[in-house]
């Protein structure tokens, strides 16, 4: 039986907009073609062997419970997680997931926090949050899927030289709402700003996302099609919302 | 100054109010002609004129307020049984518009042109984020504080956010006694911050047997971040907390549950003790999160010096508000409408589901306007995959709303039949077809489903409408 074990890092803290959406689909499109998925919640204080698992999940929080977490980064993890994504382990990261595994995040005041320092890029904080439905398209190399999703963030996030965007934004702001940017590809990384939650409504990416970490492990694998209507009507109802009339 | 120019400052005012209130009541009157509901407009209109009216509106009125996240309404409701049934002269927000211009038009239309209130108390349910601006205004003798949730992170941001909110509220109604539910680590932090006389209510122990999977809103200690022990949880954050680094817990309780004697479909019986006295109470709407609202109730009765008998009788007797287990009955079917907007709400109306003994239909109306919330994330929190423990009872599951694609698709996830799903956007169709149930139905709308699904109902059924 083909099996994928998931890390769902920091589920007690990093668990704000509805992120869990995105372990349970990818269970389920898992179990439903007889797939076997196992999902180990990883938080402060435990130990992670980054080679036990194959696909690492990170999702948004809240600043309140950052200070928890920075100081858990520091004592091992972020080591750990750097290793894990230089030797091209699937990673999925949401939001504050996303901007934590960047180098740091710089508050509007001048603070700087030092993050993961995974991926060559860093956010910044502003006071106007960045609000809404929003829509980008992921690079011809990803399949060029159209992704719809949620966008709550006020920090602006920069690329370096290292990674190259997710996708291309084609409703609402992404990255920064300044270079069209959205999101964030390294190796085997998916970073984006996309709550909503991501995956169900974005069948396609779901299955990429699974697919890339699969074939690593049974590099002759084939994913079954399932049956996405209920998937494709959530997705293709927000793009008939968001595409220009 | 010169006399005459105080004059006609005073003078200036006093017209200015005049035509506040005058605009306020002749749009609110317009609109109800055009059968519209009216709740904010003339509001605004007022606050146009002067955005200070309610300040001099509320003069010389005992103002009870009622915030926080969940519960304000039913809170509301049972607190206006015992106004009423105390003999007391009051008005009250009932529509549910709960921002500064919804408040500021009530007051207005129980006032005369003067601005001088007719009526002796005002209770106030008051949105968390409106609490701040509406308490410059407002000196209020109590304040009621629900619980600490997170709510539509669109508009409140995050939880923190809230919770300041509620404190520069508190902060500004120095005056006033506040109620704060000992069990919720977020509410009782502000204690330390505010020097009102503060009177805290909670539950002792567990209230569910059985409860759904949730993730808790504040697992870290709010002094110290250090990870908080339970001795017992009622749902959610709530319940005994400490924290074991620096000491911060739970404190002892004025008015408190001692325990729930039964829970059924229809209502809970509790044993409640303050003022040195234990009282059996029942309250006449079933699931724990009523038994909290209850409780926030009788802390306020007891600030306010009412007689305890008249607070035990208006729990079991209150008119329950607008979508909170609001019931219609058509022909024979019974559909109880169970509003819900945040993850921890949702949790708790599935607790109270999936301990239902009979066969029945639920219905979920999802809609992302922006008094919904505008992100829909939230649902992926709630652990409606409780509801395979209840499969077999469930004759359908049915999605309306702008949003019922995803709504369905949560379901699909959550593992329930996809057969059972059936999305019916049309609400027309939607109400025709739950109208002829054998079996009960349990409507979940948001907010402004709620408020299209309740129109259609009094538009076709003949239920009178919310502003009533």
């Amino acid at each position: 039986m083909y099996e994928l074990k998931i890390c769902h890092l920091y589920p007690d803290i990093l668990n704000l907009y509805g992120d869990r959406g995105n372990i349970i689909c990818m269970q389920k499109r898992m179990e439903w073609r007889g797939i076997k998925a196992e999902v180990t919640g990883i938080s402060v204080g435990d130990a992670l062997n980054y080679d036990d698992y194959d696909i690492f999940f990170i999702g948004g929080g809240q600043d309140f419970e950052q200070g928890v977490l920075l100081k858990d980064l520091a004592d091992g993890k972020a080591k750990a997680i750097r290793a894990a994504v230089e030797e091209e382990k699937v990673f999925l990261a949401i939001c504050g997931g996303y901007q934590m595994l960047g180098s740091y995040y710089k508050t509007w005041d001048g603070k700087q926090c030092d993050f993961i320092g995974a991926l060559d890029l860093y956010t910044v904080g502003h006071k106007d949050r960045m609000i809404g439905n929003y829509m980008y398209q992921c690079s011809e190399e990803d399949g060029g899927i159209v992704v719809v999703g949620f966008e709550n963030h006020s920090g602006k996030t920069y690329l370096g030289d290292k990674v190259r965007p997710m996708g291309k934004v084609l409703s609402g702001n992404g990255n920064n709402g300044e270079d069209g940017t959205e999101g964030a590809r390294y190796k085997n990384v998916f970073a984006t700003y996309s709550h909503g939650s991501l995956l169900p409504k974005n069948p396609k990416l779901a299955d990429y996302i699974l697919k890339t970490a699969l074939k690593r492990k049974y590099p002759n694998i084939n994913l079954e099609e399932l049956d996405d209507t209920f998937e494709n009507n959530a997705h293709d109802y927000m793009e008939h919302r968001l595409s220009p009339k | 100054m010169n006399r005459g120019i105080l004059c006609a400052i005073i003078a200036i005012m006093k017209i200015k109010t005049f035509l506040a209130v005058a605009a306020c009541k002749l749009s609110r009157f317009m609109l109800r002609k055009l059968g519209k509901g009216g709740t904010n407009v003339p509001g605004r209109v007022a606050l146009a004129i002067d955005p200070k009216l309610l300040g001099v509106l509320a003069k010389n009125v005992t103002t009870i307020i009622v915030t926080g996240t969940n519960g304000k309404t039913t809170t509301s409701r049972m607190i206006e049984k015992c106004l009423s049934d105390s003999g007391c002269k009051y008005f009250a927000n009932k529509s549910g518009a709960n921002m500064l211009s919804g408040i500021t038009a009530e007051f207005a239309m129980n006032s005369t042109l003067g601005g001088k209130n007719k009526y002796e108390y005002a209770l106030v349910e008051c949105d968390e984020a409106a609490f701040k601006t509406v308490s410059k205004y407002v000196d209020a003798k109590c304040v009621v504080v629900t619980n600490v949730f997170r709510d539509q992170l669109d508009r409140y941001g995050e939880i923190t956010h809230t919770l300041n909110s509620i404190l520069t509220g508190i902060k500004n109604s120095p005056n006033a006694v506040v109620c704060l539910n000992a069990d919720d680590s977020l509410s009782v932090s502000m204690k330390d911050e505010i020097s009102n006389k503060v009177v805290f209510y909670g539950v002792e122990s567990e209230i569910y047997k059985n409860r759904v999977h949730e993730v808790s809103d504040a697992p870290y200690c709010i002094k110290c971040k250090s990870e908080y022990v339970y001795d017992y949880v009622t749902y959610g954050h709530l319940g005994g907390f400490r924290c074991p680094k620096c000491g911060y817990h739970r404190p002892k309780a004025e008015v408190t549950v001692e325990k729930v004697i039964e829970s059924t479909a229809d209502s809970s019986t509790i044993l409640l003790k303050f003022g040195g006295s234990e009282y059996t109470a029942t309250i006449n709407l079933p699931g724990g999160y009523n038994i909290y609202n209850a409780t926030a109730t009788v802390a306020a009765g007891y600030v306010l010096g009412f007689k305890a008998d008249v607070i035990i009788n208006a729990l079991n007797s209150f008119e329950c508000g607008f979508g909170r287990m609001e019931k219609f009955t058509v022909n024979e079917t019974d559909i109880r409408m169970i509003l819900i907007k945040n993850p921890a709400g949702c949790n708790q109306v599935l607790n109270f589901l999936s301990n239902l003994t009979r066969p029945a239909l639920f219905i979920v109306a999802l809609n992302d306007r922006y008094a919904d919330g505008t992100d829909i994330s939230w649902i992926w929190d709630v652990d409606f995959e409780k509801l395979n423990s209840i499969s077999d009872m469930l004759t359908g599951v049915w999605v309306t709303g702008r949003r019922a694609d995803e709504m369905a698709m949560r379901f699909k996830y959550a593992g329930l039949p996809v057969e059972k799903i059936k999305v019916i956007k049309d609400y027309d169709r939607l109400i025709k077809e739950a109208v002829l149930q054998k079996n009960p139905v349990y409507m979940m709308p948001t907010y402004t489903a709620m408020l299209d699904i309740r129109e259609k109902f009094s538009k076709d059924y003949g239920f009178k409408e919310f502003w009533e």
